[in-house]
């Protein structure tokens, strides 16, 4: 059997060869062709926009209702790894940590709880600070997001366990989850009731190079961080919770 | 050397580097005799696509897009390839959790992650 997997994987791959060197040869020119949409969007958003962070500009503007379909995407994603991972396991919780048996705990190490407790807060702290600027300089809601996250398993690494359960309540999680799509669907329905298109960039710009400039790019900001933060905690929270042996209330 | 020296030299390179890496992650796909193995070589095949999308916005002596330290008008890179690449990796990594999900679920019910040992579920 993997013998004749290989012979097709090596069918396939000189199939493929011929089209990919063709597609290689008449590619553009390596950074020396026209980037017409590109130079559009570079030379209109900080006009029209008053936004500097022409990135951002794109997802939540120009493209944002691609990037709602994509932030649909993320909680569809979220929520499978959640219902595969916690209904095996049963809705309760009980903030002990998982032991195999015939494994001991081993204490953490002081090291370990130090550099965590002195980054974590920092890294929360600088998580929120490129979630707020997302129109200005590089950041989002995307990357901010992924940062408070990241944060948040320092929190995991610094108090243990226990202390982290007490911390991360997983309805607020999901509230955040959920709550950060619909924010983001909202944003894009309420432009509407004023009579204007969807997703139409109805609140004032702004000055440009202000932390608040972007108009509705704000809000929506403000929910695609909310998705992604508490989607990355979900499911770091799921993961670390296999760990755990299930009790016997938790069928 | 000269920028049009530079330009011929790497006009193909990006390319190439993309279709290397479809290619690894496919070989790793094809070869892969455990599910977690696999979803790491997918995002391999998925990182091909980054290399694509940032290197076709790429622009040489170029800046960022963004226009905070420089002013508006200063040559820059082209955002919405980045505004794509941006969300690709968020929503990739979360579609990796799922399918890393489904091979917790597949080891506690068959015992094993080799795609080779595995039978047809049944009821």
């Amino acid at each position: 059997m993997p013998r004749l997997r290989m012979v097709l994987f090596w069918c396939g791959v000189l199939l493929l060869i011929a089209p990919i060197a063709a597609v290689v040869c008449d590619m553009p020119r390596f950074g020396d062709h026209p980037l017409p949409y590109g130079d559009a969007i570079n030379h209109d958003a900080p006009r029209d926009r008053h936004v500097s962070n022409t990135v951002s500009a794109v997802n939540f503007d120009y493209r944002g209702f691609d990037t709602l379909g994509e932030e649909f995407m993320l909680v569809c994603a979220v929520t499978g790894a959640v219902v595969l991972l916690r209904g095996s396991r049963g809705e309760s919780v009980t903030a002990e940590p998982g032991t195999l048996p015939g494994r001991g705990l081993p204490g953490r190490s002081d090291a370990a709880v130090l550099i965590s407790r002195l980054m974590g807060p920092f890294t929360l702290l600088f998580g929120f600070y490129v979630v707020l600027h997302a129109t200005v300089t590089p950041g989002g809601g995307f990357q901010g997001g992924v940062v408070i996250a990241s944060g948040l398993l320092l929190l995991f690494m610094g108090e243990g366990y226990r202390g982290w359960r007490r911390i991360m309540r997983t309805p607020w999680l999901d509230v955040c989850e959920g709550g950060g799509a619909l924010l983001f669907a909202l944003a894009g329905l309420a432009p509407m009731l004023t009579g204007s298109a969807f997703l139409q960039n109805i609140l004032p710009y702004g000055k440009f190079r202000d932390m608040l400039s972007g108009g509705l790019m704000q809000i929506e900001n403000a929910g695609v961080a909310c998705a992604v933060m508490a989607g990355f905690s979900l499911v770091l929270l799921e993961f670390l919770e296999e760990t755990r042996e299930p009790e016997h209330d938790d069928t | 050397m000269t920028t049009h020296d530079r330009l011929d030299m790497t006009a193909g390179l990006p390319w190439c580097v993309a279709a290397w890496l479809l290619g690894v992650g496919l070989y790793g796909v094809a070869t892969s005799r455990n599910y977690v193995h696999l979803v790491a070589c997918l995002t391999v095949v998925q990182s091909a696509t980054y290399v694509v999308l940032l290197c076709v916005g790429y622009r040489w002596g170029a800046g960022p897009p963004i226009f905070y330290a420089h002013p508006p008008g200063t040559p820059a890179v082209d955002p919405v390839v980045q505004a794509l690449v941006l969300t690709d990796i968020v929503v990739g990594a979360t579609v990796s959790a799922l399918l890393l999900a489904m091979c917790v679920q597949l080891h506690k019910r068959k015992g094993t992650l080799d795609p080779e040992r595995l039978r047809p579920m049944r009821q």
